[in-house]
This record gives structure tokens, C-alpha cells and sequence, in this order.
């Protein structure tokens, strides 16, 4: 059942663990069948927001609906109508993937979901294995087992804390093909926290930026990016030129030095790419690098902190973006 | 080829199971038998198990058996000729193996609190006190493991069993409402527990007293008077005194229906309260 199309709203949701502040009067709306990210850094709140809103914690103070229930009236139909993917990934490993399988269908309290189970296993390719104690699997078998316990009873929302930390980059990638699978041919809305800012503009219909328990920007990863309205471009030249040379650029919004390389701020990278090359023709540019809008950059410029920095203010945009640069390669 | 660019058709719908009763029973029915499948797939906890009322029988019972005769009748209170001090140790033996037992439903509970299991469980439409119901039957059957070893062990110590097939009903019963009453009472006060040496304290701090002040190891009539007041309501000494009529004595009378009764009562009243307990404090992580 979904709430005139919404598969979450929460209105002024907060949560209090004695005087810290998890969550502060947070709004939002998730709609049927869309993948929603909450996107911020360790501590800012994500996990806590699932934990409200699946009904493990109670909530202090604002109200929730998820799959058209009120999550303080109603938990447990809630509860019958989600599924959950924890960041670090949480089996009983003393049992098969298919006692696994059959513990969650007597916690559910289903009575017909051996066939669902197998077709599970079948799409998760693991069927061989469903006998093997789930201790014995590996990293991504283990994702793929938890992903397929929390379909089993057929929910309409997915809740995936973290799903990727930690996993290297091959599993990352097979489980952003899962969940937009999952998606998109069980029409299951997902919530799922990261702070890993490419997984959010990879997997993500909507956003929200969370700070200190606070929402402060949502959108589509578009309009988010939209908002920066700036680009950055890495310069290094052979010759030195002084910044006013590079200020008389029409277009350039900021400029910031380190020995020969330049970070420029820009209203558009591709209309003052020509103009930069014209006015350096004669200082011998050797190394360009252009940045476009990301989320990691609207989170610095809502909070002005890297999404992996917690508390800390941001000094260097460069020294930033040549670690992003780097952790890139 | 990845998982997600495969057709796999699924059902539409899925039905469940008709009705709140059936589907709490169906949880509590799941989350026993993990823990029954949790502990026989585990060698050390059933070695453990096994191993330890044994011990109390070789060490303690074997060294008491070489105190002089003379001796032993003080303490036994003239028993029945053949009494031997192994034959009137061992109900007691099994009822505070019960009352241990309380210890490891704990451990149980809290395993599942730091690995994050209990969240698995209570993010569905699972009831705090179903998971608490599943715990303490799970550690109370997970007792009722030493017995068989333990009768077999004191028959090789040369001790001869009495008593009839319903009689041993009887015990047996007694023996489960002590370990589910103790096991109850464990879990209730480690609820809102998460430090693995919760369970372990409580358990240093309960048993010992409980055990000596029970009747378990010798006859209450030599205690002194403030342990005998403690000695007449311990339910373990009536799980001992009952066990004993039974297996030693060979007798079952209208004194050990009331045993049976009060430890029924007992069983009763820590599961009711540890229910309401769980209800509000068992803590998910």
C-alpha cells in the first residue's frame, strides 16, 4: 500500500539519544519505486534515520509513514513491508544460506515462499552453495544472500545502510548492478545511505545531503550538481604568469596557487577553456585538468567540508581535488 | 554476465500465514529451532555441557565417597541401606546443572546484540517477547542435553537408578521448569545487557550461594538456620529433593507433586516477568 505514491514521508523526524541530537526535524519524501540516497559523512545521521524509520528505534519526536503505515502506530505492519541490507553484513553464520532463507520466512511469517526462495537463489547464482553454512562465502556471495533475505517477503522498500563499504571495487560494481535490478525489476524502493559520492550519483533518483542530523539540500543528483554553478580547472604551465593574467579570463570566478599549478573557479569550463588557451598561447600550458560539478563539491559548498571529512573546515580546494584526482586513478 | 541483466520471473504475490496467534507462534517456532541447531552444531558448548555435571561427579562425588561410612550416614541422615553418596549426589548435580544453563541463553542473547543479529530479528514483525520466549525454551531444552549422559556416567560409577517410567516424567518436567525459570530469570536481567561478562558475573555471583544453600550437595537439616531459610524456598533444592525421591529413593508422593507444582510456579513467574521485562528493555545492539 503506498501513500499517494510515496513509499516514505516523514515530517519534523527527530531523534534524541540523551542530549546529542541523531536527527533534527528532518522532512522528506521518498516516491513509489525510486532509488532515494542519503548522502553525508560518518555520523551524520543515516543509519539513524533507518532505524526510525523501520521501526528498531523509537522516534523522539515528528512523524513517519513508510509503505502507507505510520511508523510509531503501526510498526509492525511496517515491518512486514520492508526489507533491510546492513552495512556490514549480518547472517547467522552457523546456518546454510537455505536455513538462512528459511529462518526469514518464519520470522516474516510466511507460508508459501519456497519457490520465491529458490528463484532467489537462482537470480543471485546461488543456488549451488545454498546448502553450505553462509560462513564459508565470500564477501559478494554474502551481500548477494543478505540482498536476497531482505526480497523474500516481497517488501516494498529496501533499506541498505552502506551497502558497498568496504568491498573492493569489482564487488562494489556487481552490487550497483544488483540494486538497480532490484529496482527496476521488482519495482522495490530503495533507501540506501552512502558517503561514497559516486555510488549516490550512480545509483540515486533523489538525494538528500545530511549534516549533523539535518537535511541541507535534496534534489536529483542533477539539480544538486546545478547548484554548484561553477567548474574547476587544474592548470600547470612551464612558465610563470601572474593570477591577474588569469583573473582577466572573461568567465574565470576565482583563482588559487600552489608553485606552477593553478586551480581555477569557473562559471562554465567549456566556455573559458578557448578563452584560457588564447591568453596562455605563449606561457607553455602543460597539464589540464577539468573538474565538473559533483555532489562531493555541492557538499562543500553547502557545508563547506569534504563528505569524509567530519568537523573539519575545508582550506584547500586543490589539495582536495587532486586527492579526488587521485583516489580516481 | 551480471545478475542484473537476467530475466529470473517471480511470483507475484506471496501469501502468509492467516492470523497474529499463528504467526507469532511461526517466529517463536523459527527462533528455537536456530537455537537447537545453533548448539548442536557447536562441539565445545555440547562437550562443555556434558563434561562439567560429569566432572562434579568424578571429583567431588569420588571424594566424598572415601569419607568413612560413619561419616556418611551423618550427613545422608540414614538413607535407605545402599545409599551411596554418588546415588544422592546426583539430582543434585542435574538441578544445578539447570540453573547454570540460565548463563549461556544469556551469552546467546547477547552474541546476538553485538553481531548485529538481534537487529536481523526485530526488523521484522518479530515481538521482543517471542525472541525472549525462543531464548529461554532454547536454554532450558539445551540443559535437559547432560541428562541421559549423566545417568549413563552414574551408573558407571556403580550408582542403581529407581523409579518408574512416569515417575521419570515427573523429574524430568520438574528439571525443565527449573532450567526455563533460571534461564528466564538470566535473560531478564541481562535484557538491556551488551558486555560479554554480564552473564558470566550474575552467574558467579547466583550460583554459588543457590547451589550450597539448595540441599544439592548435602542435607539441608545440617544448615545453619539463615541457609535453611534460604534452602526452603531455592527451587533448586526442591528440583534435588525431587529428583532424588525419584532416581535414589524410588518413591513419588504427594510432597513431590507439590516440588513439581512449585517449580511449575516458579517457571511461570520468572517467564511472566521476564516477558514484561524483555518486552521494554531487550535492546537491539
Amino acid at each position: 500500500m503506498s501513500n499517494n505514491g510515496l513509499a516514505i514521508s516523514a515530517h519534523g523526524l527527530t531523534k534524541n539519544y540523551g542530549k546529542l541530537v541523531a536527527v533534527d526535524h528532518v522532512d522528506m519524501t521518498v516516491p513509489s519505486g525510486s532509488v532515494f540516497g542519503l548522502l553525508g559523512p560518518n555520523g551524520a545521521g543515516k543509519t539513524t534515520i533507518i532505524k526510525v524509520l523501520t521501526g528498531l528505534s523509537d522516534i523522539t519526536d515528528g512523524t513517519a509513514t513508510v509503505a502507507g503505515f505510520d511508523v510509531r502506530r503501526e510498526p509492525m505492519s511496517v515491518k512486514q513491508r520492508v526489507g533491510w541490507v546492513a552495512a556490514e553484513v549480518i547472517l547467522d553464520d552457523d546456518l546454510s544460506g537455505w536455513e538462512n532463507l528459511w529462518l526469514q520466512a518464519q520470522l516474516q511469517r510466511l507460508s508459501d515462499w519456497k519457490g520465491r526462495a529458490e528463484q532467489l537463489l537462482a537470480y543471485f547464482e546461488l543456488t549451488d552453495r545454498r546448502k553450505d553454512k553462509v560462513g564459508t562465502y565470500s564477501t559478494g556471495m554474502r551481500k548477494k544472500m543478505e540482498i536476497a533475505l531482505a526480497l523474500l517477503h516481497q517488501p516494498e522498500v529496501i533499506f541498505m545502510d552502506e551497502p558497498t563499504i568496504g568491498l573492493d571495487p569489482n564487488v562494489r560494481r556487481m552490487l550497483w548492478d544488483l540494486i538497480t535490478g532490484v529496482n527496476r525489476q521488482f519495482g522495490v524502493t530503495v533507501l540506501l545511505t552512502s558517503h561514497y559520492i559516486e555510488e549516490a550519483d550512480a545509483l540515486c533518483d533523489h538525494v538528500a545531503i545530511i549534516d549533523r542530523g539535518k537535511f541541507v539540500a535534496t534534489g536529483t543528483p542533477s539539480e544538486l550538481k546545478a547548484r554548484v554553478k561553477a567548474d574547476y580547472i587544474e592548470l600547470e604551465t612551464s612558465e610563470s604568469i601572474t593570477p591577474g593574467k588569469l583573473e582577466a579570463i572573461p568567465g574565470v570566478l576565482t583563482v588559487r596557487s600552489q608553485g606552477n599549478t593553478w586551480i581555477l573557479r569557473v562559471s562554465s569550463a567549456e566556455e573559458v577553456l578557448p578563452r584560457m588557451f588564447h591568453a596562455l598561447r605563449t606561457d607553455g600550458i602543460r597539464r589540464i585538468n577539468v573538474e565538473k560539478p559533483s555532489l562531493e563539491s555541492v557538499f562543500i559548498d553547502i557545508t563547506g567540508k569534504k563528505i569524509d571529512q567530519e568537523g573539519g573546515e575545508v582550506q584547500d580546494y586543490r589539495k582536495f581535488y587532486v586527492n579526488l584526482r587521485r583516489a580516481r586513478r | 554476465m551480471s545478475a542484473a541483466t537476467k530475466t529470473v520471473s517471480l511470483p507475484a504475490t506471496l501469501s502468509q500465514a492467516n492470523g497474529e496467534r499463528s504467526g507469532q507462534v511461526q517466529q517463536f517456532y523459527g527462533l528455537f529451532a536456530r537455537e537447537m541447531i545453533k548448539t548442536f552444531r557447536n562441539p565445545w558448548v555440547i562437550a562443555i555441557t556434558l563434561i562439567q555435571p560429569f566432572m562434579w561427579l568424578a571429583f567431588f562425588g569420588g571424594m566424598m565417597s572415601q569419607l568413612p561410612s560413619a561419616e556418611l550416614d551423618t550427613f545422608l541422615l540414614h538413607a535407605p541401606a545402599g545409599t551411596t553418596y554418588l546415588s544422592f549426589l546426583l539430582p543434585g548435580v542435574l538441578a544445578t546443572g539447570m540453573m547454570a544453563i540460565g548463563m549461556f541463553g544469556s551469552m546467546s542473547t547477547i552474541q546476538d546484540k553485538r553481531f548485529g543479529f538481534m537487529k536481523r530479528i526485530l526488523i521484522t514483525p518479530t515481538s521482543k517477547a517471542t525472541v525472549y520466549l525462543s531464548k529461554a525454551l532454547g536454554a532450558a531444552m539445551r540443559g535437559l542435553v547432560q541428562i541421559p549422559v549423566m545417568l549413563v556416567a552414574a551408573m558407571a560409577f556403580g550408582v542403581k537408578l529407581q523409579g518408574s517410567p512416569l515417575e521419570w516424567c515427573g523429574w524430568i518436567l520438574g528439571l525443565v521448569f527449573l532450567g526455563l525459570g533460571f534461564a528466564a530469570f538470566f535473560l531478564a536481567i541481562t535484557a538491556s545487557s551488551t558486555d560479554w561478562q554480564t552473564p558470566g558475573v550474575i552467574s558467579n555471583f547466583i550460583t554459588m550461594p543457590l547451589m550450597f544453600a539448595s540441599g544439592a550437595m548435602f542435607p539441608s537439616s545440617i544448615y545453619p538456620p539463615w541457609m535453611r531459610a534460604i534452602a526452603d524456598v531455592n527451587p533448586v533444592g526442591f528440583s534435588a529433593l525431587l529428583s532424588r525421591d525419584v532416581l535414589t529413593y524410588g518413591v513419588f508422593t504427594s510432597t513431590d507433586l507439590l516440588y513439581l507444582g512449585y517449580l511449575a510456579l516458579f517457571a511461570l513467574a520468572m517467564v511472566l516477568i521476564g516477558t514484561l521485562v524483555a518486552s521494554r528493555y531487550l535492546k537491539v545492539e
